[in-house]
C-alpha cells in the first residue's frame, strides 16, 4: 500500500475510534523530573493524552508481550490435581514506539519463537498492533543511531513519521492497512511528502549520531572477544549496586524467574513468572548455596557479553542492544552505558 | 485474563507422574520409581534431566537416574535441600508429581560403543552417572573395559548400597571407591577421589572418561584424566547450574553462549574447557 | 489435616505491625479458618501456650524480655519475627521517620542506647530466628505469603534483591530524577516500593539486602545529594542503619 496521509486534525479521530475499538496503549507524561518530562506506556482514555513527540519512555513497551508478572497456568491440588492453562488473548493496540523499541520487539520475537516457542509470550504479540512512529526528539543518553535503529523497515504494523503539518503512514502488515480502512482519514502521499519523509528520516538518523560508537557495531562481538580479561569490568563492577535495572528497563532484556503462589485456601493457586535479572546477586545461586556468578565483576560483565555476543552468535545475528539508553540514563552509578564500555574497551584495544 | 482449559500443550505445564516406590538411600536422599500417568514411556537418554514440579511448592531440575528400560517407569533420587526436595521427602507411594521434560543432552551412548570407559562419580554426580552405568552394564557386550571410580564425604553418604555391592564383586567391571572422612567401621580407601587415579590403568586410545560431581571436583579430575592420555574429545561431563524454564528462556542457566538446560547438561569437555564461566 | 496453632506475642514496639495483620480484613478471615489462633492480644482474650508458629513483634529492650522470649522459642515450632523492630532491633524510634527532627533522634538515639544498661536488640541477638518479615510496618502481602508458605511447609523466599527492582516494576519515577535521594538500591526487597509509589523515597525500612554495596550507595548518594539540605541526616540515617543491621 502506498504511503498515506494523516492529517494532524485528524489524529484525535483515528485515536479516539482506536480507543472505541481496542485497549488503546500510548506514551503518556507522567510528571516532570529535573530532566525533563517522564513518559510512560499506559492506557489511552482520551485522545489528548497520548503523546507522540516524546524522546524515550522510561519503562519500554516489553511489558505488553511479557508482563513484569504473569501467571503461566492456574492449578488445583487435592485428590485431583489439575492444571488450567492461562491463555493470554486480549487484543491491544499500542500507539507510538519508536524505531529502536520496535527492532527490539523483532529481536524478542526472535528469542521466544527460537527452539520452543514461548506460547505466552507469542499469544500477546499475536494480539497486539503496533504503530510505530520516528523521533522527533533523542533522549540524552540515546545512541541507537550508531546501533543501526533510527528507521526500521519491518517490525510494525503501522509507521507514522511527523512531517510537521501532518502524519506519514507507511503500512507494513495487513492488520495495519485494515486499521488505517476502517479507523482513520487518509489521503495517499503526494511525492513531495514523499521525498520530505525521506529527509525528515535521514535528519533523524543524523540527531542520533551526537552520541555513539567510535567503530561499527559488527565489530562488538570481536572485541568482546579479545576484551574478557579487561580491567574495566573489575574497575566498573565495584560501582555497582546489583540493582537490577539496567536489566529491568532494558527492551531486550527477557530473563525470568518462575514460583508457585497459593491462595488461602491451600488448594488452588498460580505458577507465575517474573522478571528477573543477571545483575542481581541470586540470578545464579543454586541451592546448595554455590554461585556461579558470585560477583560483581562477573555479573556486569556478563551483560555485555550476552547482549554483544552470545545472542549475536547464538539467535540474533545482530548486537542484543539497540541503543535506546534506558540502562545508561537509570544507572545511579552511571557504569552500564553501553557506548561508553564498548567504546573505552575499544580504545583499550587499540 | 481469561484462564481456558488446557487445549494443546504448553510447554510450562507438567503432566503427571505417580510414585509407585520409594526407597531411603541416606539420610537426606531417596529414591523415588515412578511412571507417566496416561501409561507412556519418559523417552529419555542417560543423562537426561526432567522439571520435577509440586503444585504450590515449585519445580527443580533432577537427573534421571535409571536407564530407559523395558518398563515405563523411571527413577529419581532426591537430596533434601530446600522446598521442593523437602516436600518430596513428605510424599508417599501413590501420591502424584509433575514431570516436564525429559531435557537436553545425554551421556554418549552410541560414541562409546567398543569403548572402554572410566565413570568417576563425586557424592550426588552417581545420581545421573548411575543412568549411564546401568545402561552400559545392562548391555555390558557392547562396551570395552568398564571401570567405575567413587568418592563420598564419609560412608553414610554413600548412595544406592547394593547396587555397589554388586559392582564390587562383579569381574566384568572394576570398582574403586573412596571416602574423604571414615567412620570407625570403614575399611576401603581414604582421601579425596583423585587419590584413586594411581591405582587405574587406561588405554588412552580407546578410553572415555565421565565425571560428574559436585563443581569443585571437576578441575582435579580432569587433571587427572588428561594426565592418563585421555584426549579433552573423550571427557564428558554434566553440569549443574541454576534453571527456571529448561527451554533455553530464563536465562539462568547460562555458561558463556551456552544454554546448560538444552545444549548441557552433558558436555564433552573439548567443547568447554576455554569457557570463562564453566568450570 | 489438623489446624496449625499460632500465636502472636508483643514486645516493645507499636503494635503496628499486628494492626496490619488486623488490617487483612477479607484475607484475615481466611488466615483465621486456615489456622487455629491460640493467643493474639491485639484481637482477642485469653492465651495458650500450645502453638506451633509464634509471631513475634518488637525488640527485646529488657532483661526480662530475654525469658519471655526463650520460652516463646521452647514452645514454637516456627518463630517468625514480625517487623523491623524484631528483625533489626532498635528501629522503633523510626515512626514518623519523614520529620528530620526523627531521623535524627534515631540516629542518635541508636548511639545513646549504648550507655543504656541494655540496649534494644533484635529478637536474633537472643534466639534463633526462623524467618524474618521485614518492615515498619509489615507488608500485609508478604506477611499472607510468609503465612501460606509455613501452611505449606515451604520456606518462604523473602526477596534478596533490592527495592529498585520492584519500584522499575512498578514503573514508578526514580526519586533521584526527582532531586530526592533514596535507599533502595540497598534495601532488601519486598514490600512493593510502596513508599515511591506513593510519591515518597525508600528510607530503608526493610534492611539491608545481603550483600549491599555501601560504598558505591554512598557515592551516588554524595552526587545527588549536593546541595540537598539535609544530606548529612541522609548520611547518618543510612550508617546508623548499616549498623543496626550488623
Ligand atoms: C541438570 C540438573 C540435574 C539435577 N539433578 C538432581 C538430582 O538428580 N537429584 C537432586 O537431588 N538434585 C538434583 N539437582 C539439583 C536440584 O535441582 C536442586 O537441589 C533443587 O533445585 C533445589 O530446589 P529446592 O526447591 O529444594 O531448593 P530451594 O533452595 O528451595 O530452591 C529455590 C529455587 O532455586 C532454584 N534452584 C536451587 N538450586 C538449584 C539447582 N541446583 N539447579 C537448578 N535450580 C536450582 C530452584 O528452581 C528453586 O525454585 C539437579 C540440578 C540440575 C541443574
Ligand atoms: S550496572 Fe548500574 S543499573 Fe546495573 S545493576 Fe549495577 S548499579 Fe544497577
Ligand atoms: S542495553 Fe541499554 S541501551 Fe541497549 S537496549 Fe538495553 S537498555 Fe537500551
Ligand atoms: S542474561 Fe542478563 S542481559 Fe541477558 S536477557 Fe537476561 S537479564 Fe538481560
Ligand atoms: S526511587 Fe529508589 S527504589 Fe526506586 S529506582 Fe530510584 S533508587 Fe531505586
Ligand atoms: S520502600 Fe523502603 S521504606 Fe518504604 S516500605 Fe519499602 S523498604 Fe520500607
Ligand atoms: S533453565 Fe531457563 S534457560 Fe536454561
Amino acid at each position: 500500500m502506498a504511503l498515506q496521509i494523516i492529517e494532524k486534525s485528524d489524529l484525535a479521530f483515528f485515536v479516539q475510534n482506536l480507543m472505541d475499538h481496542f485497549q488503546l496503549e500510548g506514551v503518556q507524561s507522567k510528571g516532570q523530573s529535573v530532566y525533563g518530562q517522564a513518559f510512560f506506556y499506559g492506557t489511552i482514555r482520551s485522545p489528548a493524552e497520548l503523546c507522540l513527540d516524546f524522546d524515550c519512555t522510561v519503562m519500554p513497551p516489553k511489558k505488553y508481550f511479557l508482563p513484569p508478572q504473569e501467571a503461566l497456568f492456574r492449578f488445583q491440588t487435592g485428590p485431583s490435581p489439575a492444571c488450567f492453562e492461562c491463555r493470554p488473548n486480549k487484543p491491544l493496540v499500542i500507539f507510538g514506539i519508536h524505531p529502536y523499541d520496535l527492532k527490539a520487539i523483532s529481536q524478542m520475537d526472535r528469542v521466544f519463537a527460537a527452539g520452543t516457542p514461548d506460547p505466552h509470550y507469542l499469544a500477546r504479540r499475536e494480539a497486539t498492533i503496533l504503530i510505530g512512529i520516528d523521533p522527533t526528539h533523542v533522549a540524552p543518553r540515546s545512541f541507537w543511531a550508531s546501533m543501526e535503529a533510527a528507521v526500521v523497515s519491518s517490525g510494525f504494523d503501522l509507521m507514522m513519521t511527523d512531517l510537521g503539518a501532518n502524519y506519514i503512514v507507511e503500512t507494513g502488515s495487513e492488520k495495519g492497512k485494515a486499521l488505517l480502512g476502517d479507523y482513520a482519514k487518509v489521503r495517499p502521499a503526494t511525492s513531495d511528502e514523499v521525498r520530505q519523509r525521506v529527509s525528515q528520516r535521514s535528519h533523524i538518523a543524523d540527531m542520533g549520531q551526537k552520541r555513539g560508537l567510535t567503530f561499527p557495531k559488527r565489530e562488538i562481538p570481536i572485541l568482546l572477544q579479545h576484551s574478557l580479561t579487561s580491567p574495566l569490568w573489575e574497575e566498573n563492577a565495584t560501582k555497582c549496586l546489583s540493582c537490577g535495572t539496567c536489566n529491568l528497563v532494558c527492551p531486550t532484556c527477557y530473563c525470568f524467574d518462575v514460583w508457585d503462589d497459593m491462595e488461602l485456601n491451600l488448594t488452588q493457586g498460580q505458577r507465575l513468572r517474573r522478571w528477573d535479572g543477571c545483575l542481581l546477586s541470586d540470578f545464579a545461586r543454586v541451592a546448595t548455596g554455590e554461585n556461579f556468578r558470585g560477583t560483581r565483576t562477573s555479573r556486569y560483565r556478563h551483560r555485555f557479553y550476552r547482549k554483544g555476543q552470545y545472542l549475536f552468535f547464538g539467535i540474533l545475528d545482530d548486537v542484543a542492544c539497540v541503543g535506546c539508553g534506558r540502562c545508561a540514563a537509570f544507572c545511579l552509578p552511571d557504569i552500564a552505558d553501553p557506548v561508553e564500555v564498548f567504546n573505552r574497551l575499544k580504545e583499550k584495544l587499540n | 485474563m481469561k484462564y481456558q482449559p488446557l487445549a494443546d500443550i504448553s510447554p510450562y505445564l507438567p503432566q503427571w507422574a505417580e510414585i509407585s516406590r520409594i526407597q531411603k538411600l541416606t539420610e537426606s536422599e531417596r529414591l523415588f520409581e515412578m511412571h507417566l500417568a496416561d501409561g507412556e514411556p519418559l523417552g529419555h537418554k542417560p543423562g537426561q534431566f526432567i522439571e520435577l514440579s509440586l503444585l504450590g511448592i515449585g519445580e527443580a531440575p533432577i537427573s534421571i537416574s535409571s536407564p530407559p528400560g523395558v518398563e515405563n517407569s523411571f527413577e529419581l533420587a532426591v537430596r533434601k535441600v530446600g522446598n521442593l526436595t523437602s516436600a518430596m521427602h513428605r510424599l508417599k507411594v501413590g501420591d502424584r508429581v509433575g514431570i516436564r521434560g525429559p531435557f537436553g543432552t545425554h551421556f554418549p551412548v552410541d560414541e562409546t560403543q567398543g569403548k572402554d570407559i572410566l565413570f568417576v562419580a563425586g557424592g550426588i554426580g552417581l545420581v545421573p552417572l548411575r543412568s549411564f552405568i546401568k545402561f552400559v552394564l545392562e548391555h555390558r557386550r557392547d562396551y570395552g573395559e568398564v571401570t567405575i571410580l567413587f568418592g563420598a564425604r564419609n560412608p553414610s553418604e554413600q548412595l544406592f548400597l547394593d547396587e555397589l555391592e554388586d559392582w564390587r564383586r562383579r569381574d566384568d567391571l572394576r570398582y574403586l571407591e573412596s571416602v574423604d572422612r571414615p567412620d570407625p567401621n570403614w575399611t576401603g580407601h581414604v582421601g579425596v577421589i583423585t587419590t584413586l587415579f594411581p591405582y587405574i590403568h587406561v588405554d588412552p586410545s580407546k578410553t572415555y572418561c565421565v565425571v560428574v560431581g559436585p563443581p569443585v571436583m571437576y578441575r582435579f579430575v580432569i587433571v587427572e584424566a588428561k594426565a592418563k592420555g585421555i584426549p579433552d574429545t573423550h571427557i564428558f561431563l554434566s553440569l549443574e547450574r541454576r534453571m527456571k524454564c529448561g527451554l533455553g528462556k530464563c536465562g539462568h542457566c547460562q555458561i558463556n553462549h551456552l544454554y546448560v538446560c538444552q545444549d548441557g547438561p552433558v558436555f564433552r569437555y573439548s567443547d568447554i574447557f576455554d569457557l570463562e564461566e564453566a568450570l | 489435616m489438623e489446624k496449625a496453632k499460632v500465636a502472636f506475642f508483643d514486645f516493645a514496639s507499636c503494635e503496628g505491625d499486628q494492626l496490619q495483620v488486623i488490617n487483612l480484613e477479607e484475607d484475615l478471615l481466611k488466615v483465621v479458618e486456615a489456622v487455629e489462633i491460640v493467643s493474639f492480644r491485639e484481637a482477642m482474650k485469653g492465651h495458650s501456650d500450645d502453638y506451633d508458629i509464634a509471631f513475634v513483634e518488637g525488640s527485646v529492650t529488657r532483661r526480662s524480655d530475654e525469658a519471655r522470649l526463650k520460652e516463646i522459642r521452647k514452645n514454637a515450632k516456627v518463630l517468625v519475627a514480625l517487623g523491623a523492630c524484631a528483625t533489626l532491633g532498635g528501629v522503633n524510634l523510626l515512626k514518623n521517620f519523614q520529620e528530620a527532627e526523627n531521623v535524627r533522634k534515631f540516629v542518635y538515639g541508636d548511639k545513646a542506647f549504648q550507655y543504656e544498661t541494655y540496649p534494644a536488640r533484635p529478637l536474633k541477638a537472643v534466639v534463633p530466628v526462623d524467618i524474618d518479615i521485614h518492615g515498619c510496618p509489615i507488608n500485609r502481602h508478604e506477611f499472607v505469603m510468609v503465612f501460606k508458605s509455613l501452611l505449606l511447609g515451604k520456606k518462604p523466599e523473602i526477596p534478596n534483591y533490592p527495592v529498585c527492582v520492584e519500584c522499575k516494576m512498578a514503573e514508578s519515577i526514580c526519586v533521584f530524577e526527582m532531586g530526592m535521594t533514596c535507599l533502595g538500591p540497598v534495601t532488601r526487597a519486598g514490600c512493593g516500593a510502596c513508599c515511591v509509589t506513593e510519591g515518597s523515597y525508600c528510607w530503608g525500612c526493610r534492611g539491608l539486602v545481603d550483600n549491599p554495596n555501601a560504598d558505591s550507595q554512598r557515592e551516588v548518594l554524595a552526587k545527588y545529594g549536593l546541595g540537598l539540605r539535609d544530606i548529612l541526616n541522609k548520611f547518618r540515617l543510612y550508617s546508623g542503619f548499616s549498623e543496626v543491621a550488623q
